[in-house]
């Protein structure tokens, strides 16, 4: 039970403005602290998903760099190349880019940076600590100098959350897998929404023949169960679809594949939800107005019906997110979903059950992101839910 | 009644149908074929030889005439060869159902038996610690990612206390003297998938046990039973609880198919050899025999017992007339 505390002035005054439909659904979603925070949550991991290629370059690290030396580092460690494997690099360098190793090569002695012959000049330069290298290099101040500098960068790295399997950083597939694992998550309960929309406004308005088949359709997806069926069809080599194989992205195909098939198979409630709402709405006096009035079919159903089913809409969309992360998670993790190298949360916990006596770090992390995530969607749409919902409005 | 349930047979029917349909015509679209897997590894193998071998198995015709060839020898009770396991389908299909139906059964009841009382408890003292904190963790029973919950299941009690098996069913090659010595040992081994699956349930059902419980206890007949001077336990128990049962007992029957899918996972991530790990590893391995059939079997167990649910639940409440 709450105490009664007595109103203040502003309080008062508030109650007697008249408040918009948002202000209301606003100041309601703020009294949900878990939905606040959630909220938050979101944004913060939004913000590291769109900015992951900045701090990539700021850590100095490539996400898909794999280091064989350095597999199921601990957290926390910092990996410094062997003389042979700075070496190797350098010489990958110079066989790919004769013309700059060259010029390289001959400001360094020009500039007296070094005191062996032009052949040598490079692999002396990287024999030094990290830092000293990079400072030579800048002391250039030439282009060819710059392009050598993220390889030097990469001879010793921090690890935050230690190294996988093949000695790529954790941290960083973290934060590029968060971008693949929400972009599928909300791009899936957009689109599924939209398809829920526009079938169940056409089952609710229509009526009848169409109505039924479209309701059957629906009742029947909502019986199966979902993950078993979504073994089998993600199963499908997309290639093999007559029609479908020329539409692809290349190299985004696991990730639009991913898309389609949850879509597929997410729109069933927002459709039932918006059939709902229109066949009460359908008969309420002002679409009778509307209609009497000559509007077509389409301004109704988007002018006057639609704004009434946003709301509750929104809910379910945010409820959707959660949902389809956690399925995508779950195909991914089973090696049907996102394809490696693309990092997702699923696939990086694809092999977990032989991992977890390597390095348990590796099972853990992308697990917490996951959950984190989906509880912070679920929060949010529990509290849109009881913002949008008049019943709950407490004034 | 009697027209309603035959109504809801022909429905389930033709979904199985129309789904074992679909799926025959998802595998042709895999990777690989049988014919494919022979060319693989017999490079020696010409043009004429892969022709003759797709005709030979049927391989060149449309996909509705195998279709129908299928379903002609699976309704003769010849459910095919499993190409991994080397041995007819049905061989495999027993246990394997079995085994999942009691990590299933297991997992609800389990789930059933901590959630309902504490639903009703939360109901009864809305807003307190408890329900706050309960209704924490139902979110995070909710939003937890049912793979992960058994990895990290494995990795506390399997790798860090070393008390239950990572993975598996049985011990193999062990040779219990009696009955009891062999329900130890799969007890044992079941433990860990049974807390994972019931754990993801668990959060669902407290949510649900809650809200119908709160929707019972603010009915009419609630106010005078209280007002005749009733014992609490008399209310809670006699005339709110059972009413809050009906919508509970029909979440329960949904949830056999969310039950199922959680299976698959539970019984991958713990090699537990159920017929959720059979779809997904016949699957993966083009066990196209296999496949089809425990798809088929288990998506229209899950259909079936749906429709008993349905059924049963218009004899749990007179109220609703089936049209």
């Amino acid at each position: 039970m709450q105490q009664f505390k007595e109103p203040s002035a502003i309080d008062i005054k508030n109650a007697e403005t008249a408040q918009s439909m948002w202000q209301i659904v606003l100041s309601q979603f703020l009294e949900h602290k878990m939905a606040v925070a959630g909220g938050l949550i979101i944004l913060f991991f939004l913000t590291i998903s769109l900015g992951a290629d900045i701090i990539s370059r700021v850590m100095g690290i490539d996400p898909n760099k794999q280091n064989l030396g350095a597999r199921y580092e601990q957290p926390l460690t910092r990996i410094e190349f062997s003389q042979d494997q700075k070496e190797i690099e350098i010489e990958n360098w110079i066989k790919a880019n004769p013309s700059e190793a060259s010029r390289v090569q001959k400001d360094l002695v020009e500039k007296q940076l070094v005191t062996v012959p032009e052949a040598d000049a490079l692999y002396d330069v990287i024999s030094l600590p990290k830092l000293e290298a990079l400072e030579k290099l800048k002391a250039l101040k030439t282009v060819e100098a710059k392009s050598l500098e993220p390889i030097v960068q990469s001879f010793s790295s921090y690890h935050v959350f230690g190294t996988d399997e093949v000695g790529r950083d954790v941290f960083l597939r973290l934060i590029y897998g968060a971008r693949v694992s929400i972009g599928v998550g909300i791009l899936v309960a957009i689109a599924s929404a939209l398809m829920g929309l526009v079938i169940g406004a056409v089952a609710g308005y229509y009526g009848g023949f169409l109505d039924n088949a479209l309701m059957r359709l629906t009742d029947a997806l909502l019986s199966l169960p979902l993950i078993p069926v979504l073994i089998v069809v993600a199963a499908i080599d997309l290639q093999k679809v007559p029609f479908l194989n020329s539409l692809l992205p290349t190299g985004m195909e696991s990730i639009f594949k991913m898309v389609i098939i949850l879509c597929l198979f997410s729109w069933m409630g927002v459709a039932r939800l918006v059939r709902g709402s229109i066949l009460s709405l359908r008969e309420r006096e002002f679409v009778l107005a509307a209609k009497t009035l000559g509007a077509k079919d389409s301004t109704i159903i988007l002018r006057h019906m639609f704004p009434n089913v946003i709301a509750p809409m929104l809910v379910s969309i945010t409820l959707g997110v959660g949902e389809s992360i956690l399925f995508e998670a779950a195909l991914s993790f089973l090696g049907l979903g996102i394809m490696p190298p693309t990092p997702s949360w699923g696939n990086m916990l694809n092999n977990a059950q032989e991992v977890i006596y390597k390095n348990i770090w590796l099972c853990i992390l992308p697990g917490v992101m996951i959950l984190l995530t989906v509880i912070s969607f679920n929060f949010l749409g529990d509290g849109l839910q009881d913002a949008v919902d008049p019943k709950s409005i407490r004034r | 009644m009697l027209t309603y349930i035959t109504r809801r047979l022909i429905q389930t029917l033709v979904v199985i149908a129309i789904l074992s349909y679909v799926c025959f015509y998802i595998m042709t679209l895999m990777p690989g074929d049988p014919v494919e897997m022979m060319i693989a590894s017999n490079p020696r193998i010409t043009s004429a030889d892969v022709a003759r071998l797709r005709e030979l198995y049927g391989l060149d015709q449309p996909s509705y005439v195998r279709y129908m060839n299928w379903v002609e020898t699976v309704s003769k009770g010849d459910l095919g060869y499993s190409r991994t396991y080397k041995v007819p389908v049905t061989e495999i299909m027993g246990p394997r159902l079995w085994n999942t139906f009691v990590l299933s059964f297991w997992a609800l009841l389990i789930s059933i038996v901590i959630s309902v009382p504490l639903g009703v408890y939360t109901a009864l003292k809305p807003g307190g610690k408890l329900d706050y904190s309960l209704n924490l963790l139902s979110f995070a029973g909710i939003s937890i990612p049912s793979f992960w919950l058994g990895i990290l299941l494995i990795i506390i009690f399997a790798v860090t206390l070393g008390w239950f098996p990572a993975s598996g069913t049985e011990t193999i090659g062990f040779q219990p003297a009696n009955f009891w010595e062999a329900m130890k040992d799969r007890a044992w081994y079941l433990f860990l998938p049974t807390i994972s699956l019931s754990i993801q349930q668990i959060g669902r059902f407290v949510r649900f046990a809650r809200s119908s419980m709160l929707e019972a206890m603010r009915n009419d007949y609630i106010r005078t039973a209280k007002a005749k001077g009733l014992t609490r336990n008399i209310i809670v128990w006699q005339h709110a609880f059972r009413n809050a049962l009906i919508p509970l007992i029909t979440v329960l029957a949904l949830s056999l198919s969310t039950l199922f899918s959680g299976a698959i996972l539970t019984e991958t991530v713990f090699s537990y050899q159920g017929v959720g790990k059979l779809v997904y590893d016949s699957i993966m391995s083009n066990d196209f025999n296999v496949a089809m059939v425990s798809f088929i079997i288990s998506v229209s167990m899950v259909l079936i017992m749906n429709l008993v649910a349905d059924i049963l639940y218009g004899f749990a409440d007179p109220r609703i007339a089936y049209h």
